[in-house]
């Protein structure tokens, strides 16, 4: 199996390093230019190409690793080429364009894989097995945070540009939405507040979100770009009804260093404890092995897209100051 | 020397009230009254003081000041009876009333008579709470944004069975748990309460009450701030402790994370095959009385209000409105 990834920056790079613990081969990257591409190329021994469309003819999946905004027209481009997709989430920036790129993908007979990485953390996992066991009976109130800094970028920070990426509701908790929706189910009612909404000159982003699911369930979602870097903290309450699960990063990280060094915090944070395989190599193996031989994911392209269609809800929540309703199952999803 | 009487035994914190006035000195605590002769004899009993269902021999003790600790529907009768036996000192129970005619009563009441009212708000005597306040007070943070918060515990019905009970109590999580943070913002961003958006269920212990059991409240104040509070009794009953109050404020600078209970020890034992929790922090509920005593000493209103009392109120039943709307409601 041929991966070609699309996107060299920190998600490419990080796939590129999970890739390389599966069976398959990288054997393209493209970016803007091929001299963006040229040093992951050189690392990887594989080649660096100036399009995605003179990439295609030398691989058999495509990873993309781009901004959100670019997200549909590649993989247009993937799946009018039969190549198998995974995207990196959120999927698109609305839910009429990933209907689309589902019905894209369908039509092309391709198979398409959203990279909601939290499924695949270790801590969210086990949060979740222990739900499914059911021993704890129905969650009841669920807490769900996540929070860090702005990302930063050389030159046109996509991250900070809502046009392109959404911002934080659809950039950062679209991860804790696809979570809360996994753990409990479809959501009804989505109330959302910003620091955006309150002052759009604030130096740092934070939302809070209560979700309302079908069965009554309600998620407290925080999101933050608001710590000095590189702080990096996540946590989850799950509040059933007979047993509490509870998680916090600060808490169970098994190492504090204490060593005096300049501060150098990547450009983008990802959380992270000490672990013999990244939730990423899991994520993009499980990927591996569903398209090799047909097996089941854990993320669906449509989990993303009803991810998108709850970080849209938040955002138009925010904006407007009122409670949005979904459709519930069976709309247009 | 000051007298001190308690009004009532129904609410628990009571029995921390009465060892805390005890402890204050040059203080007397004069006794208790309760309607609930059952309770006046147990806990007369249990604390040896005098106790008694007589409002008249109660008052014949000549205190200087009560502290009200009845179910939250008697309050408004409480401190009625209490004005009208010339008290002129008056710390009561939250929440202040269970309904914002009732709250404005007792304030007006206060008022007309010179009534120094307080509203028993010990989360603002938190040495951590206070900490934070002062941080952020100095500047140091820069501007307040938000808050995110909880204030989540094990259902009370566990010390009273009056707790659930909608009439006596008024409601459930969201009566019992949103006062506190909700004043703690407003003492801190020194706005009030614009527009609540709330949302209830009956997620923990279903069935086994007829109130909400899990609440979540998102708060907008004038100013522009924002808060979301859980509320929920969502701890369950062999927790190690009633529960906790924690929030992170985000502002310009970063953020500030509190867990105003976290001063703890924590403790295996052979007794419990099991680990329990013993506070060692600063406890305000003795900050709270001894500022109680010294406004009646200082013959100056106490620094927490029947105004604060009566503001939590409104908000809390602006949240029960928007509960069963779905909607958001503006004060």
């Amino acid at each position: 199996m041929r991966i070609g990834i699309v996107g060299t920056g920190f998600m490419g790079t990080t796939h590129a390093k999970g890739w390389v613990e599966t069976p398959a081969r990288i054997t393209g990257f493209c970016a803007e230019t091929v001299a963006e591409a040229a040093a992951l190329a050189d690392q990887y021994h594989a080649k660096a190409f100036a399009s995605l469309a003179a990439m295609l003819p030398e691989v058999d999946v495509v990873d993309i690793c781009t901004p959100t905004y670019l997200h549909l027209e590649q993989v247009r481009l993937a799946a009018a080429a039969g190549k198998d997709i995974i995207c990196e989430k959120p999927l698109t920036l609305d839910v009429e364009t990933g209907a689309e790129m589902l019905r894209v993908c369908e039509d092309a007979g391709v198979r398409l894989f959203v990279a909601h990485v939290v499924r695949y953390f270790p801590e969210y996992a086990a949060a979740k097995k222990i739900v499914a066991d059911g021993k704890l009976g129905k969650p009841g109130t669920i807490h769900l945070r996540r929070c860090n800094y702005r990302p930063k970028k050389a030159a046109g920070n996509w991250f900070l540009d809502d046009a392109k990426s959404g911002g934080l509701l659809m950039d950062l908790s679209i991860h804790d939405f696809d979570y809360a929706r996994w753990i409990a189910g479809e959501v009804k009612t989505v109330f959302s507040t910003t620091v955006g909404s309150m002052d759009k000159d604030a130096p740092v982003d934070y939302a809070l979100t209560i979700l309302t699911h079908e069965d009554g369930t309600l998620s407290h979602i925080t999101g933050g770009w608001a710590y000095p870097a590189p702080n990096f903290q996540t946590g989850l309450d799950i509040n059933c009804e007979r047993g509490n699960i509870h998680f916090d990063s600060v808490a169970s990280a098994p190492i504090r260093v204490l060593i005096r060094e300049e501060q150098n915090a990547p450009d983008v944070g990802l959380p992270a404890s000490p672990l013999a395989e990244s939730p990423y190599t899991t994520e993009l193996k499980e990927f591996y092995h569903a398209i090799a031989q047909g097996e089941a994911v854990r993320v669906t392209a449509l989990d993303g897209l009803k991810a998108v269609q709850i970080a849209c809800a938040a955002r138009v929540s925010a904006a407007e100051g009122r409670p949005v309703f979904l459709e519930p199952q069976g709309g247009v999803l | 020397m000051i007298k001190i009487g308690i009004m009532s035994f129904a609410h628990l914190h009571a029995e921390a009230y009465i060892q805390n006035i005890r402890a204050v000195p040059d203080v007397t605590f004069t006794g208790f009254v309760d309607p609930d002769a059952e309770r006046a004899e147990k806990f007369g009993r249990l604390f040896n003081v005098p106790a008694t269902t007589d409002f008249d021999r109660f008052f014949a003790q000549k205190p200087d000041g009560v502290v009200i600790c009845s179910e939250n529907n008697a309050h408004l009768e409480m401190v009625e009876r209490a004005i009208d036996a010339g008290i002129k000192q008056i710390c009561c129970e939250k929440p202040l009333a269970t309904t914002p005619a009732d709250a404005r009563r007792i304030v007006d009441l206060a008022a007309a008579s010179r009534v120094n009212l307080m509203t028993a708000f010990p989360m603002r005597f938190s040495a951590p709470v206070l900490e934070v306040k002062r941080t952020l007070d100095s500047g140091a943070a820069g501007k307040i944004f938000c808050f995110s918060a909880s204030n989540e515990g094990r259902m009370p019905s566990l010390y009273r069975e009056w707790f659930v009970d909608k009439e006596l109590a008024g409601g459930g999580a969201l009566q019992d748990h949103l006062v506190h943070l909700t004043d703690l913002f407003r003492w801190i961003t020194r706005s009030e309460v614009q527009a609540v958006y709330a949302q209830s269920s009956q997620a923990f212990h279903p069935g086994e009450v007829a109130v909400e059991t899990a609440g979540m409240a998102m708060l907008k104040f004038r100013n522009g701030v924002f808060a979301s509070i859980d509320c929920s009794w969502s701890r369950p009953d062999y927790y190690p402790t009633w529960g906790g109050l924690n929030f992170e404020v985000v502002t310009a600078r970063g953020a500030l994370q509190v867990d105003a209970f976290r001063q703890k020890l924590t403790v295996f034992s052979h007794e419990i095959q099991g680990q329990s929790w013993v506070d060692w922090g600063s406890d305000s509920n003795q900050a709270m009385i001894d500022e109680f005593v010294a406004s009646i000493r200082e013959q100056r209103p106490a620094s927490v209000s029947g105004e604060d009392g009566l503001r939590t109120v409104e908000v809390i039943h602006a949240a029960y409105e928007s509960a069963a709307s779905g909607g958001v409601v503006t004060l």
